[in-house]
């Protein structure tokens, strides 16, 4: 019997901790939800009902996870009915969280170079990994590029770590990793201080350029965000031949692997595939992804 | 669980509980144990994904898309092919916990038959056919909204089968009970009433429909009036023949169930209920036990078909 998977997702009332809202419709909610942040890795998301009034849920990615406190933390961007329903609820309340779904980045290969790249409402996967791997005793020095054309949902920071190859006044940082000490620059085209104006790929070919070519093999690239941006990483990643793992959303209904709604296709050495991106992803391969 | 009021017979088959989890929303039965709290204990039986001769990749996405009180969905019946479900998947189900049933589609007559006649060769508990799938471009709801090739799908499988068949029907035709009368005469065990119901979704910025396949299957507490009023239409036929009835469409709750009961069904499918809350068998069964009680029923059968018109 195929038992393995079996009673490893929970369906937890959890209470409303904290709701902030940023600029550029952005919210922050912090969530007390033990058994998804027991169990909760890298990558993970959760399948959140916003509103009894909605028929479906919506997946949500984790950005950060306590286990100690059993607390969850999503970031999201309202932008159809049912983020407007969730903007709404207030602390206090609870709400249904089905998680930890979907599997995790692969790190068993750690390369020591990761970069990690984000944009947009794809910027908490890789908060959650950058944690992740500062936690982690080794030689890991993860580098992460955070792109967003809204304001961040954090006060910009100047960093003090020095970073080579990145352009003169390329300094702010998002404060959080700049207290676990984790290496990070913002990009943007909206020109704001001390971001990289230009694509978060551009910014990452720079920092490449300048690396040695011994260290350069030792980068694995990260990475979620819009579906043009992953386009580029994908590019970027086959131009220096680097392993890329991407972190994908589709629509969802079950999140349980029962419906096959959420597929994207791949193209793989046995031929093409659909993939459910809830429990066969949210983590795939770059290379093998058909972007549409 | 233990022996209690709400076991059902089902064409010959005795079930737990009357609730059927549908097809396409449970995969190939095993997904939903992920979820802690979920046991395919609580339910009588569980419908496969639909299944063809060859493997299938299914329709671009997307694939699903939320409406109000309801959903679309356009999967295009994406599966691994007849040999594989019965060859691997099958060995792996736990057929101690529930029973199974395949739900068999194709593109010609012929594709129902050779895929009824694997599944017959296998330890599935019943098959239905689906002749209502509104989402691939031959077979499927082409043969269901027709009563003559309906019959005719029915009598293949027939010829390929003697476990139980239960046909299920479509909502997307005409006259409901015309069909019915032929799935009957054709020798099917069983009828699941209703398939989804045909609609579109467009995305105002591109001025395109939101589904990769145009359009999609509307399921959910949307359509539960239709598929109430199929299934009493449906049972006026059905009863006469003692033909058993899977009603479905919309169900959420215990108090949805029994309108579905009281409507004429025997057995009680949940598909997209589970998607908003995987645990939701548990608390219909609970509803069910305590309206029985209520009412001081000895069992479900006992409200199956109870319904009195108005003068
Ligand atoms: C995502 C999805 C996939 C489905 N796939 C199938 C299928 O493969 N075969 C089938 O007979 N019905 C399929 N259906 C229809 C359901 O089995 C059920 O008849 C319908 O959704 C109405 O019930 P509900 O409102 O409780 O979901 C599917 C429904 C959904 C939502
Ligand atoms: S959302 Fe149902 S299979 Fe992924």
């Amino acid at each position: 019997m195929n038992s393995s998977y079996r009673n490893t997702i929970f369906v937890e009332d959890a209470e409303i901790l904290q709701h902030t809202g940023y600029e550029g419709d952005q919210y922050l909610i912090r969530l007390r939800a033990p058994k998804t942040a027991e169990h909760a890795q890298p990558g993970n998301f959760v399948h959140l009902q916003c509103d009894d009034l909605l028929p479906m849920r919506r997946p949500m990615s984790l950005m950060r996870v306590k286990p100690k406190t059993g607390e969850i933390e999503i970031l999201y961007k309202r932008h159809g009915h049912g983020t407007t329903l969730l903007s709404q609820r207030n602390v206090g309340e609870t709400l249904s969280v089905m998680g930890p779904i979907g599997r995790p980045f692969k790190l068993e290969n750690y390369h020591r170079y990761p970069l990690l790249i984000g944009g947009g409402v794809g910027l908490p996967p890789m908060v959650y990994l950058a944690e992740h791997m500062k936690n982690l005793r080794g030689e890991i020095s993860p580098f992460v590029i955070l792109g967003s054309e809204v304001p961040f949902p954090f006060p910009l920071k100047p960093s003090q770590i020095i970073i080579e190859g990145i352009p003169n006044g390329v300094i702010a940082t998002m404060p959080l990793l700049e207290d676990w000490g984790v290496a990070c620059r913002l990009a943007s085209l909206q020109d704001y201080p001390g971001c990289f104006e230009g694509y978060v790929t551009d910014l990452a070919r720079s920092w490449l350029e300048t690396m040695e070519p011994h260290q350069r093999s030792e980068v694995e690239i990260f990475s979620c965000g819009p579906t043009p941006m992953l386009k580029a990483v994908k590019m970027l990643a086959e131009e220096y031949g680097l392993p890329c793992q991407v972190s994908l959303e589709e629509y969802m209904a079950c999140a349980v692997g029962g419906c096959a709604g959420c597929v994207v296709r791949l193209e793989t050495e046995t031929g093409p595939k659909m993939k459910r991106v809830c429990v066969d992803g949210p983590i795939f391969e770059a290379k093998t992804v058909v972007f549409q | 669980m233990a022996k209690n009021n709400l076991t059902i017979e089902f064409c010959g088959l005795e079930f737990n509980t009357p609730l059927v989890l549908l097809s396409g929303c449970v995969g190939f039965g095993d997904e939903y144990t992920r979820v802690e709290g979920f046991s395919n204990k609580d339910v009588g039986a569980v419908c496969l994904k639909g299944t063809t001769l060859d493997k299938r990749l299914g329709n671009p996405p997307h694939r699903i898309m939320e409406t109000p009180a309801g959903m679309l969905n356009a999967i295009g019946l994406q599966n691994p092919g007849a040999h594989t479900v019965v060859e691997e998947i099958l060995p792996t189900l736990d057929f101690s916990e529930t029973r199974f049933i395949a739900n068999v589609s194709g593109s010609t007559v012929e594709e129902y038959e050779e895929v009824t006649r694997l599944f017959d060769d296998s330890p599935i508990d019943a098959i239905e056919i689906n002749i209502s799938c509104p989402n691939v471009k031959e077979g499927g709801v082409a043969f269901g909204n027709n009563p003559d090739m309906s019959a005719c799908v029915v009598e293949a499988c027939r010829r390929a089968t003697n476990k139980p068949l239960i046909t299920k029907l479509s909502p997307n035709q005409t006259d409901i009970t015309e069909n019915a009368r032929r799935c009957i005469e054709a020798g099917t065990n069983g009828l699941a009433v209703i398939n989804t119901l045909m609609g579109m979704a467009i995305d105002i910025e591109s001025r395109k429909p939101v589904i990769g396949n145009n359009q999609g299957g509307l399921s959910g507490p949307a359509i539960k009036p239709v598929a109430l009023l199929k299934v009493h239409q449906v049972y006026q036929v059905a009863k006469a023949h003692d033909i058993p009835i899977i009603g479905q469409g919309g169900i959420c709750t215990a108090e949805d169930a029994i309108e579905f009961l009281i409507a004429g069904a025997t057995a009680i499918g949940v598909g997209t209920a589970l998607f908003y809350d995987p645990t939701v068998c548990k608390k219909i069964n609970t509803g069910l036990i305590d309206y029985l009680e209520r009412h001081q029923l000895a069992d479900l059968s006992d409200l199956v078909g109870t319904l009195t018109l108005h003068d």
